[in-house]
C-alpha cells in the first residue's frame, strides 16, 4: 500500500464496522444454524453417552482428539505471525497480523472445546483441575495430558491478552470516530487510551516482550500435544520425531487458514490495497517452508521405522501407506507436502484462485494427518489380536461441522466489530516508508 | 484557584513536534502531555525518556510463575505420593515442563499489569482535554502556562508549524 495516507488505511479500516448489509446477517444466521447443529449433536451425546460416536476398543481416540490437535495447529500460525515475525521484523505480517492473531483466540478456544466433548461427562470436568480434596486425588502432573491442559490453557490465556493488548490504540481509534453507544462501549474496552507518550513507551516495551515470550510458548505447546502421542509407546506414536513434526505441521495449516480467511476478507472489504499481492505471495512462500519440513518428517518417519528394525513399527508404516486407511493417507501426503509444492510457480503464488483452493486442500490435508496418527495408531498396534477399524458416526460428523461454524461465526462477528486490520501498525509501516511491503 | 491555562497544538508530522517539544526547554511554560497516533522515537528522544520499566514486572512474574509451577506439581505429587511409570514422586523433567508454561503465563501476566501500571490505565480523565485527531493523522502537544501567557505560548507553537487552542 504504498502512497496510501494515514487518513485512508483508517477509513478503509472503519468502512468494514459501518453496519452490516442484510447478506451479511443472512450468512451469520447460516453459520449459527451449523453450529447450532453441532450443539445439539453434543447435547445428543450428553443425553446418550460417549458411546453415540464410533470411539471404540482399540480405537478409543476418535475424531474429537483429532479436531482438537487440528484447532489447535490452526491456532499457531496467529502467533507466528504476530510475535515470531515481528520480533524478525517481517514488514509484511502487518496488514494480516490482526486476523491471524483473533484466528488464533478462536481456534484455541474451540480446540479446548474438544477434551471437554470427549469426556463424555463434562459435568465432572472440575476433575482436571489442581484442588485440594478429601481423597487427595491431584491431577498428575507427570502425564502428558496435563501438560496439555496447563499449556493450552497458558496459550489461550497469554494470546487472548496479546491480541487485545495489541488492539488498544485501534479501539481508540474506533472510538474517536464513533457516536453515541459505540463511543461509550469503545470508550471503555479501549481503556482510556489516548496516545500519550508514556503509554506508548511502556506499550512498545511490553509489546515487545509479549512477543518474546509468545515464541517460545507457540514451540512448547504444540511439543507438549504432540506428547500426548510420544509418551505413549504406541507403535507409530513413539517417536522423538514427533515435537518438531508437529509444530511445523500446525504452522503449515495456520498459515494455510490465514490464506482461506483473509482471501475472502480483503475481497469482501476492499483491502486489496492493504493486502497486497506481495502479502498473499510471502504467505505463500512461508507454506512451501513448511509444507517442506512437513514432507520431510514424512520421510523420516519411515527412514526411523526401517532404521528401528523393529518389526512392529515397520507394520504400522506398511499399513498407513498400503493399509485399511491408505486414502487418508495419500490425502495427507498430496495436499499438505505435494500440492504446496505448485507455490514455487509464482503464477501459483500470484493467483487468487490457485491460493485459496490450495489453501483449502492444506486444510482437508491437515486434518487428515491428524486422522492418520491419532486413528492409525491404536488401529493397527503390538497384538493382531487387538487391531481394529474405527469409522466416524454422525453425532461426530455434525459435532466437526458445528466447530467450523462456531470458528466462522465468531470470525464474521469480529470483522464486523473490531479492526481486522492493525491500523496503528499499518501507519507505522507508512511512517516508515511502507516496509510492510517488503 | 488555579491561575494555570492550557493550551493544545497539533502538529502534522513528528519532526515538527519533536521540535516543538525540544524548544519549550527555554521557556517557562510545562509540557504536560504529548499524544501521538503512532510511537515516535523522534518525540520519545525529544522528551529524553527513560527506559520503561514494564520489563521488571515481566520478570517478576516469570520468577513467580516458575516457582509456582514446580512448586504446585511438588506439592500434589507429594501429597498423592504414588510412584508413576517408575518416576519418583518429585520427577523434575516434567515438573519443569510445567514450571516452564506457569514462567510464560505469569510474564504474561506481570507484562500486562506493568503495563496497567505504568500507564495508569484504564483512565478516562484524559479524555477531557484530548483532541480527538490525535488518534488520527496529528500528533497532540499540551503546555500549560500563567494566565496572561497563552498568547505567546500560541504563537510559539504556531511558529513551530503547528495549530494552537487555548483549552
Amino acid at each position: 500500500m504504498p502512497g496510501m495516507t494515514y487518513a485512508q488505511i483508517e477509513q478503509t479500516v472503519l468502512d468494514t464496522l459501518r453496519p452490516a448489509r442484510l447478506k451479511y446477517w443472512a450468512v451469520v444466521a447460516l453459520v449459527f444454524l451449523g453450529l447450532l447443529a453441532g450443539a445439539a449433536c453434543w447435547a445428543y451425546q450428553i443425553a446418550v453417552g460417549i458411546g453415540v460416536g464410533g470411539h471404540n476398543i482399540p480405537v478409543v481416540w476418535g475424531t474429537y482428539l483429532i479436531n482438537f490437535v487440528f484447532w489447535v495447529g490452526i491456532a499457531h500460525s496467529g502467533t507466528l505471525i504476530s510475535a515470531i515475525l515481528y520480533l524478525f521484523r517481517a514488514g509484511w505480517r502487518t496488514p494480516i497480523a490482526r486476523a491471524a492473531e483473533t484466528m488464533t483466540v478462536f481456534a484455541v478456544c474451540i480446540a479446548g472445546l474438544f477434551p471437554f466433548i470427549h469426556l463424555g461427562r463434562v459435568w465432572m470436568v472440575y476433575y482436571m483441575l489442581p484442588y485440594p480434596n478429601e481423597r487427595t486425588l491431584w491431577p498428575n502432573f507427570q502425564s502428558p495430558l496435563v501438560f496439555d491442559m496447563v499449556a493450552i490453557s497458558t496459550y489461550l490465556t497469554v494470546s487472548s491478552l496479546f491480541w487485545y493488548t495489541g488492539m488498544l490504540p485501534d479501539l481508540a481509534t474506533v472510538r474517536d470516530r464513533a457516536t453515541g453507544l459505540r463511543k461509550k462501549i469503545y470508550q471503555i474496552i479501549s481503556l482510556g487510551w489516548t496516545g500519550r507518550y508514556e503509554q506508548w513507551r511502556h506499550y512498545s516495551r511490553a509489546y515487545l516482550f509479549f512477543a518474546a515470550l509468545a515464541t517460545p510458548l507457540v514451540i512448547s505447546v504444540h511439543s507438549v500435544v504432540s506428547w500426548d502421542f510420544a509418551l505413549g509407546i504406541m507403535p507409530g506414536w513413539h517417536s522423538t520425531l514427533f515435537a518438531p513434526y508437529f509444530v511445523a505441521g500446525a504452522i503449515h495449516s495456520g498459515l494455510a487458514m490465514v490464506l482461506t480467511l483473509i482471501i475472502p476478507l480483503r475481497r469482501i472489504f476492499h483491502y486489496e490495497e492493504i493486502i497486497n499481492e506481495h502479502i498473499l505471495d510471502n504467505v505463500a512462500k512461508t507454506i512451501i517452508l513448511t509444507g517442506l519440513i512437513v514432507g520431510y518428517a514424512y520421510v523420516v518417519e519411515y527412514f526411523l521405522a526401517w532404521y528401528s528394525n523393529n518389526i512392529v513399527e515397520q507394520e504400522s508404516f506398511r499399513w498407513r501407506a498400503f493399509g485399511h486407511y491408505s486414502p487418508e493417507f495419500w490425502i495427507m501426503v498430496i495436499c499438505n507436502s505435494v500440492v504446496p509444492l505448485l507455490f514455487f510457480f509464482r503464477r501459483a503464488r500470484r493467483s487468487i484462485p490457485w491460493l485459496f483452493t490450495i489453501s483449502i486442500l492444506i486444510n482437508i490435508g491437515m486434518w487428515y494427518e491428524r486422522f492418520v496418527i491419532i486413528i492409525g495408531g491404536p488401529a493397527h498396534d503390538f497384538m493382531p489380536n487387538a487391531w481394529g477399524l474405527y469409522s466416524p458416526s454422525i453425532i461426530e460428523y455434525g459435532i466437526l461441522m458445528g466447530s467450523f461454524c462456531l470458528f466462522f461465526f465468531l470470525f464474521l462477528l469480529f470483522v464486523k466489530h473490531l479492526p481486522s486490520v492493525s491500523i496503528t501498525e499499518l501507519k507505522e509501516g507508512v511512517h516508515r516508508g511502507g516496509s510492510h511491503v517488503l | 484557584m488555579s491561575s494555570e491555562k492550557h493550551v493544545m497544538a497539533l502538529f502534522e508530522d513528528d519532526v515538527r513536534a519533536a521540535s516543538a517539544v525540544e524548544g519549550l526547554d527555554g521557556y517557562p511554560w510545562k509540557l504536560e502531555r504529548v499524544h501521538s497516533p503512532i510511537p515516535s522515537d523522534k518525540i520519545l528522544h525529544a522528551l529524553k525518556a527513560k527506559k520503561s520499566k514494564v520489563g521488571y514486572y515481566t520478570l517478576a512474574g516469570g520468577i513467580i510463575g516458575f516457582f509456582s509451577g514446580i512448586g504446585l506439581a511438588i506439592y500434589t505429587a507429594v501429597e498423592w505420593h504414588l510412584i508413576m511409570s517408575g518416576k519418583p514422586v518429585v520427577a523434575w523433567i516434567p515438573f519443569l515442563i510445567v514450571g516452564f508454561e506457569f514462567t510464560i503465563l505469569f510474564a504474561v501476566f506481570g507484562n500486562v499489569l506493568g503495563l496497567l501500571f505504568q500507564t495508569d490505565l484504564p483512565e478516562f480523565k484524559s479524555l477531557d482535554v484530548y483532541d480527538e485527531r490525535c488518534s488520527g493523522e496529528h500528533f497532540g502537544l499540551l503546555a500549560s502556562c500563567a494566565e496572561g501567557q497563552e498568547k505567546q505560548l500560541m504563537d510559539y507553537f504556531q511558529g513551530k508549524g503547528g495549530e494552537a487552542k487555548l483549552i
